[in-house]
């Protein structure tokens, strides 16, 4: 096999999410790429947990769905997980014998071809005298039955309790070797082993795109982060008060939100690179913020890691139902880019072109993350920073600052901006309408000529198509949209089908904000049927592309509320479907 | 004019004193109503800051929302007038930023005492070295004659048309529970007054508030204006009022309301470190090291 989703549930204690933790550094360094994605239940600690561990030896896509080996430590807190751990015919189900169900009662719908009741508990205590090795056990378990390296798991397990004392580091040994050898013993048929990986995994690293995010905006040139904790983005200001000092910067854990971004207003306007990271509700609060930015024209970045809205909603799950809100956030006639990170790696790229936009542009520019992306941790392979270049605002130059007018009309929309400390360019930022020098006005056609510099000046974002990813046949009558982190999704079910010989292609925005009308008219001039593929109920995506071009009629959306998984299967039947129907009317013309 | 200190990032070379009133007027014409006490808050403050002796680029002055908060377009330095009651966070992140900048603050009781309320007790327990005046008419002038944060008991705005039914907020006890090391109140009609505690507050090492009771001659209490306010005015030097003194200057500040005390009601004596150096100490101790030459 060279593809394996594993999936594990019980209760707070059975440490299940540090046995994925474990399995995944151990398999980067082995030189596999993995998604590991975890989940709770509502309980800040102690309650149910569980985690999906999906291995390849080829980057991995997007978290995937039905299970190929689920763990159960005990069925109560499995089941809860429900959608989150599907378990399909082909499962192999390993369960804890102490729970006491026989393999043929086992209360799943499905009957697994394979049903092992594996005493986990009883090898942990005569291993280690501790149930808490039971994780260890775990590990040795899915090591002997699948094949992974044994000496990369053992290099963690002496990493993680070298410390500890000898005692608990040898039960810790003992119990993965115990769990090893039961697999040895009791084998489940070598085609299910894993392929070897391609090579070593040499400098590859377990990350997430909450640290990544941080890595990114202190490559940038990022010296300013105000915000407020929020889950899932508190990460992200975790990372940067470590760093972010470092590079000269600053970092305050504000009293709320809008003193988060207000703050990061103020650093901007000082003359640094500055963002704040938010949620839902934070990002609500820092609409007025926001527009603020907008108006004096101030580079500024905004994260916004979705979790399940409205409200407190969902905190701890993936939506992509805060495109409104991001795009119509805060009042008036203006634009705000919006870009989105496809997964865990690309959040790095995605945010050093958002300080890059937001320079250039003069201009707020949200990411939009989400709760998947921010806290599933990947292996990735170290990022070549060599490919990015840095871009800073436009200073002005000795003759522009004599005298200095800081919004002037130019061909680009764009003007030279000082900042306090520079000598000869004082002039007034305001939230108010101004005229070129910045003076207050309330001039009906001053106000116009403004709105048309901020909103032209975006113009040139029409030119970014390497912010698009578009993958398949070119001139397939269908055709997908994705975004976020569905869009490892859509990839996926994409190149299935296409390995089926159907006939489609996907297009990922990552400017998904404005919506850039040409990219989308191209894709769509061969698509008669398709699909915008999205984690919101209303598939925001779908109606904003429909704001600002002709879809095609037929183009609807797999739509979902958050926290309800889409798997590349669950899109690659809807491809098939499509598919059938376009076969079976083959005299569709493309609309004109 | 003349300065000799350098054209960016500061830090500020011992000013030879050469800054009049003057140069820091800015040719924007002030749109206050005639009469409205925020004339002369912008003119003390032109005096301090020329006492101050920094050059206007190197100050940024930031303000929220409201009659009051059009003061920076009045003056040389760079303005920022923000959104209503944002002033305090806004402030703080530029000065976190470039911790040389003198950063001023200043808007109206409203945008500091309503709105902006929360922002208050944080920005002076953190302490960054900024100084915040504060023009408290008891009135939200822009708006046209609400009740504001301040507004007495009793008085009929334009949403109090029976009067109000709450209790005013009590600005100087307010900041001087915070923590707040530098408490001043004056009026404009005591410009010499006025000015000279706008400058004491800038000089102190330390967040410093000033509340300056700036009457709105539109919609203000006929009982609030100049010439009233001068004759009520009781000068706390002439009290003999120790500003070390930080109890006697809480009693004091009580009378809020009643009695118009102007000067320092309280000045830390032994002013704690700031935010601004803890930022600089932090940056320098982390700070990658040099490879030796
Ligand atoms: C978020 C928001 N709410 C309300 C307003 C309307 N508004 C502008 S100024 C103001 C109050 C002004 O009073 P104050 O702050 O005391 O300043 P003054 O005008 O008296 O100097 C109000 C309510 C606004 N601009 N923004
Ligand atoms: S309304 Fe009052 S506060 Fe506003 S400018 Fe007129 S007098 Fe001054």
């Amino acid at each position: 096999m060279n593809d394996l989703i594993i999936g594990m549930a019980g209760s707070g204690g059975d440490g299940i999410v540090s046995a994925g933790e474990s399995l995944i550094s151990a398999l980067a360094r082995e030189g596999y790429y993995a998604i590991l994605t975890k989940s709770f239940g509502s309980q800040i600690r102690g309650g149910e947990s569980s985690c999906r561990l999906r291995v390849a030896t080829a980057p991995v896509l997007n978290p995937g769905g039905t299970l190929s080996v689920a763990v159960v430590l005990n069925w109560e807190d499995f089941l809860k997980f429900g959608g989150e751990l599907p378990v399909g015919p082909d499962t192999v189900v390993i369960y804890e014998k102490k729970t006491g169900v026989a393999p043929a009662d086992i209360p799943l719908k499905i009957k697994p071809s394979v049903v092992m009741a594996v005493p986990m508990s009883e090898m942990a205590m005569k291993a280690a005298k501790t149930l808490q090795a039971k994780n260890n056990v775990v590990i040795g378990l899915l090591a002997g039955w699948f094949g992974f390296g044994r000496q990369a798991i053992l290099e963690g397990i002496r990493r993680k309790f070298g410390k500890k004392g000898e005692d608990v580091l040898a039960g810790n040994e003992q119990a993965f070797a115990a769990g090893f050898e039961y697999a040895e013993q009791n084998p489940i048929g070598t085609d299910k082993r894993m392929s070897p990986p391609a090579g070593s995994g040499g400098k590859r690293i377990v990350t997430d795109g909450n640290e990544v995010c941080a890595q990114a905006a202190l490559f940038a040139g990022c010296k300013f982060f105000g915000g407020y904790p929020i889950t899932p983005a508190t990460e992200i200001m975790q990372h940067l008060q470590k760093d972010i000092w470092k590079h000269g910067g600053s970092l305050l854990q504000a009293e709320d939100e809008i003193a988060g971004i207000a703050a990061a207003v103020g650093a901007t306007y000082a003359g640094k690179k500055s963002m704040t990271a938010t949620s839902g509700p934070g990002f609500s609060l820092k609409a007025e913020v926001l527009g603020l930015a907008s108006v004096s024209e101030l580079p500024l970045v905004v994260v916004n890691v979705q979790r399940g809205g409205p409200s407190t909603g969902i905190p701890t799950k993936p939506e992509q139902a805060d495109l409104f809100a991001a795009a119509f956030s805060a009042h008036g006639d203006t634009v705000r880019p919006i870009l989105a990170p496809i997964s865990v790696e690309d959040m790095y790229g995605v945010t050093v072109e958002a300080f890059n936009i937001s320079e250039e542009f003069q201009t707020p520019v949200v990411v939009l993350s989400d709760q998947e992306i921010a806290q599933r941790k990947d292996i990735i392979d170290p990022v070549d920073t060599s490919k990015f270049k840095l871009v800073d605002r436009l200073a002005p130059t000795a003759q522009e600052l004599e005298p200095y007018v800081r919004f002037r009309f130019t061909e680009s929309g764009i003007s030279p901006i000082s900042h306090p400390g520079m000598k000869g360019g004082s002039y007034l930022a305001a939230g108010i309408e101004h005229n070129e020098s910045g003076a207050p006005t309330s001039s009906g056609e001053m106000h116009a000529r403004m709105n048309e510099k901020r909103l032209h000046k975006m113009d040139a974002l029409k030119n970014r198509r390497d912010l698009f990813v578009i993958e398949g046949d070119a001139d397939a009558p269908l055709g997908l949209i994705a975004w976020g982190s569905i869009a490892g999704v859509a990839l996926e079910a994409v190149r299935a089908a296409r390995a089926q010989g159907l006939k489609v292609k996907v297009l990922i925005p990552k400017l998904v904000y404005p919506v850039v009308e040409e990219v989308y008219q191209d894709f769509f001039a061969s698509v008669q049927h398709g699909l915008v593929v999205e984690q919101s109920h209303q598939g925001q995506l779908h109606r904003i592309i429909r704001m600002w071009t002709n879809v095609p009629r037929k183009f609807t959306a797999l739509a979902r509320s958050g926290a309800n998984p889409i798997t590349p299967a669950d899109v690659l039947a809807q491809i098939t479907q499509i598919s059938q129907t376009l076969a079976a009317s083959p005299a569709l013309v493309p609309t004109a | 004019m003349s300065s000799t200190t350098a054209d960016c990032g500061c830090p500020p070379a011992a000013p030879v004193e050469t800054y009049t009133a003057k140069d820091f007027r800015s040719t924007l014409k002030p749109i206050w109503c005639p009469g409205c006490g925020d004339y002369g808050v912008v003119t003390g403050l032109y005096r301090a800051l020329a006492s101050i002796g920094r050059p206007p680029h190197e100050i940024a002055f930031v303000s929220g929302i409201g009659c009051s908060s059009r003061i920076p377009g009045y003056t040389t330095a760079y303005g920022f007038n923000t959104v209503h009651g944002r002033a305090l966070p806004i402030a703080q992140g530029i000065k976190m930023a470039n911790p040389d900048l003198l950063v001023l603050v200043a808007g109206g009781d409203g945008d500091g005492f309503s709105i902006g309320g929360g922002h208050v007790p944080h920005a002076i327990r953190r302490n960054l070295d900024l100084t915040y005046i504060v023009m408290d008419n008891h009135i939200y002038g822009l708006t046209k004659g609400q009740l504001s944060p301040t507004t007495p008991r009793g008085a009929k705005t334009s949403t109090s048309s029976y009067g109000s039914i709450e209790e005013p907020v009590n600005p100087l006890l307010y900041v001087l529970a915070y923590g707040c090391g530098f408490v001043a109140q004056a009026i404009p009609s005591d410009m010499d007054g006025m000015t000279k505690v706008i400058e004491e507050a800038i000089r102190y090492p330390g967040f410093s508030f000033v509340n300056i009771q700036s009457p709105c001659v539109t919609f203000g209490d006929p009982e609030d204006q100049a010439k009233v306010q001068k004759a009520k005015m009781k000068k706390l030097s002439d009290l003999g009022h120790d500003p070390a003194n930080r109890l006697r200057a809480m009693e004091l500040a009580q009378t809020y309301g009643t009695d118009l005390y102007t000067g320092v009601f309280y000045r830390n004596p032994n002013p704690p470190q700031t935010y601004d150096h803890y930022i600089r100490e932090r940056q320098e101790a982390l700070r990658p090291k040099q490879a030796a030459a």
